[in-house]
């Protein structure tokens, strides 16, 4: 496949990252002009230059609205949501040295989706929802690290088993708020939450939950070509001059940072970490040098790309988790056909 | 000064002692095999002088300073591991996992510059396989995979290399590729090799290829002998280590030349050997 030697083709790899930072851009700048109320793309050009140059704008207030705190905020949300999972997913799959495995592993996703109900639960306002899905998300990987620190050492598969057996426990304390919820109206929310939306994106939000995202974006983004070595194994990691303990602690930190500042905001989105990564691998091949950046900008793609059919499609908006599967299931198949899976 | 060098070195896992107070080192341009039978504890003796294992007692120094107080990357600039079996997950191109050889070199938040792919691609073209240079490596068969670990491991640029049975799961054939290639390293880039083996035959080989070899005799928790192979590998020695009758021959290829060659005849337990053990 061509992509393998990207490593190597300094024009054909600035070429390919041009891509990768212009394609999210432009899947958000489309999303724009898509949706139920109609806005041309020279009233969504002059909108923007608009509002960036500070100029006053002609059109309906309403058009403004929408275009720019409503779509843009989404997409751009959007985007960081999709990049986080993606590119965690392809971090953890590295260094577990398992392509099974995704961004929730470590039990981030059902620590998060925990922490959601019971806010949900208790305070019934939006802002505690962020904090507790957050905080409950990094706790629950914390909890499968220590678990695995049980074993005197962090071995794969016992951060794998920890990641287990806390997803288990925080799934069966999900269950237990929605057995106790009020089932008129809290009920509802922790299964909408559950199920993953967009809809709620506002800029503060982006700047909250961006913070955490973006630090674990770019420590990854830092340490990729290191991803390649940790997947030899610990053992020949370290022989090759790597801390395996050390290097596989600031990958998990910066996945783990990713993961939960997209699940606080997203709700749970599954199947993004999973099969983003594959995609990836399928189209530039496994060297993480490329593969990093790649899945990352596949991912965010993919996101903008589902938000918008999902409240595009019907009169009402159909959630997130559901459409990533059934929109990226098929696109995988094909995928897979026409690449031959790269290698697998 | 010894490249490596190992001081009264005990381990042993949850109490049970494996091997005790082992000393012995290593030599600029020598080879030093191991060896010894199954579960002897070879591979955890290599294990505690790449700094994978801490020993209960004693210490191993490299360069003279002991190496628990050396970090990971500074241990990889000394010792290079060639492993017995590596697990491959990813497809990465055989390029790529050369170039792995350079983590030692390049900081946490690095990538290969020019410099390590150059070197990267001279390693290839040492070990000969530069052909397959693009080619993914999980698609490549075991002796093939064996050679882009040496590869990997040259790419450290180390003094020493040490190989784990780098010849298990090989063919007839790869077998003596590696071996090909492990005198060629030896008297080429006058490297160090420290390599645990099954086949006694193996340290004669070396010996017939010229080099400076030693072989140690693991057994009962020590080294049963230590010395070149010729003085080692005796049918008394090697039916107390294996527990099998050999026969050592000798036959010369030219005046200079002779090639001894270990015959295995039975083992000591085997009935038919019972007779015979009676009869010597």
């Amino acid at each position: 496949m061509t992509g393998n030697y990207l490593a190597d083709n300094t024009r054909k790899r600035r070429l390919t990252y041009l891509l990768l930072v212009v394609a999210p851009l432009a899947f958000i700048f489309v999303s724009l002009f898509l949706g139920r109320y109609p806005v041309s793309i020279t009233d969504v050009i002059y909108i923007l230059w608009c509002k960036i140059s500070g100029n006053p704008c002609s059109l309906p207030d309403i058009c403004q609205t929408i275009v720019w705190d409503i779509r843009l905020p989404r997409a751009i949300l959007g985007a960081l949501v999709g990049g986080c999972l993606s590119i965690s997913g392809a971090a953890f799959q590295g260094i577990f040295r398992n392509p099974l495995v995704n961004s929730g592993i470590l039990g981030v996703s059902s620590g998060a989706g925990f922490g959601a109900a019971l806010a949900i639960i208790l305070f019934n306002a939006i802002a505690p929802t962020y904090i507790f899905a957050f905080t409950f998300g990094i706790l629950a990987v914390i909890l499968s690290y220590l678990i695995a620190r049980v074993y005197n050492a962090t071995p794969t598969i016992m951060l794998v088993l920890g990641g287990v057996i806390v997803s288990s426990v925080f799934s069966a304390l999900i269950s237990l708020t929605k057995y106790v919820a009020d089932p008129m109206d809290q009920l509802p929310a922790i299964v909408f939450w559950l199920m993953g939306s967009l809809a709620s994106a506002r800029y503060q939000d982006i700047a909250i939950a961006g913070i955490p995202m973006l630090i674990g974006i770019c420590g990854i983004l830092a340490i990729r070509w290191r991803i390649n070595v940790m997947s030899m194994g610990d053992k020949e990691a370290q022989s090759l001059g790597i801390n395996p303990v050390i290097n596989k602690g600031i990958v998990i930190a910066c996945a783990t940072l990713a993961t939960a500042g997209a699940v606080c905001v997203s709700g749970i989105i599954g199947w993004v970490g999973l099969v983003m990564p594959h995609i990836g691998r399928m189209l530039v091949g496994n060297d993480n040098r490329v593969l990093i950046p790649t899945s990352l900008s596949l991912g965010a793609c993919f996101l903008i790309l589902v938000d918008n059919l999902g409240r595009m499609l019907t009169g009402s908006e159909i959630p997130l988790g559901i459409l990533t599967a059934l929109v990226g299931g098929p696109f995988f198949v094909y995928l897979l056909k026409r690449t031959k899976g790269g290698g697998w | 000064m010894a490249l490596i060098e190992a001081r009264g070195v005990s381990f042993g896992y949850n109490g049970i002692p494996l091997f005790q107070d082992i000393n012995f080192s290593i030599e600029p341009g020598e080879l030093f095999c191991l060896l010894g039978p199954n579960g002897c504890g070879k591979t955890t003796l290599l294990d505690c002088i790449l700094g994978h294992l801490k020993p209960l007692s004693g210490e191993i120094l490299l360069d003279g300073s002991s190496i628990i107080r050396i970090r990971p990357e500074q241990i990889a600039r000394q010792i290079a591991y060639v492993p017995q079996t590596h697990e491959k997950t990813f497809p990465y191109r055989v390029l790529d996992v050369v170039l792995m050889g350079r983590a030692a070199y390049i900081g946490m938040f690095g990538r290969p510059e020019e410099e390590d792919l150059a070197i990267a691609e001279e390693a290839l073209a040492t070990v000969g396989i530069t052909h397959l240079r693009n080619r993914r490596y999980t698609q490549l068969s075991g002796g093939e995979v064996q050679l882009v670990m040496v590869a990997r491991a040259l790419a450290q640029r180390t003094p020493v290399i040490v190989m784990d049975e780098p010849t298990a799961h090989l063919d007839f054939k790869h077998e003596l590729v590696i071996m090909e290639k492990v005198v060629e390293l030896v008297r080429e880039q006058g490297l160090a090799i420290l390599m645990a083996t099954h086949f006694p035959n193996h340290c004669f080989y070396f010996e017939n290829s010229g080099l400076v070899t030693r072989v140690a005799m693991m057994s009962n928790m020590n080294f049963l002998a230590v010395g070149s192979p010729s003085e080692v590998l005796s049918e008394e020695n090697l039916k107390h280590l294996y527990k099998v009758n050999t026969r050592v021959v000798s036959f010369p290829v030219d005046s200079k030349q002779e090639l001894k060659q270990i015959i295995a005849l039975s083992t000591t337990d085997s009935r038919h050997e019972n007779e015979q053990g009676r009869r010597i």
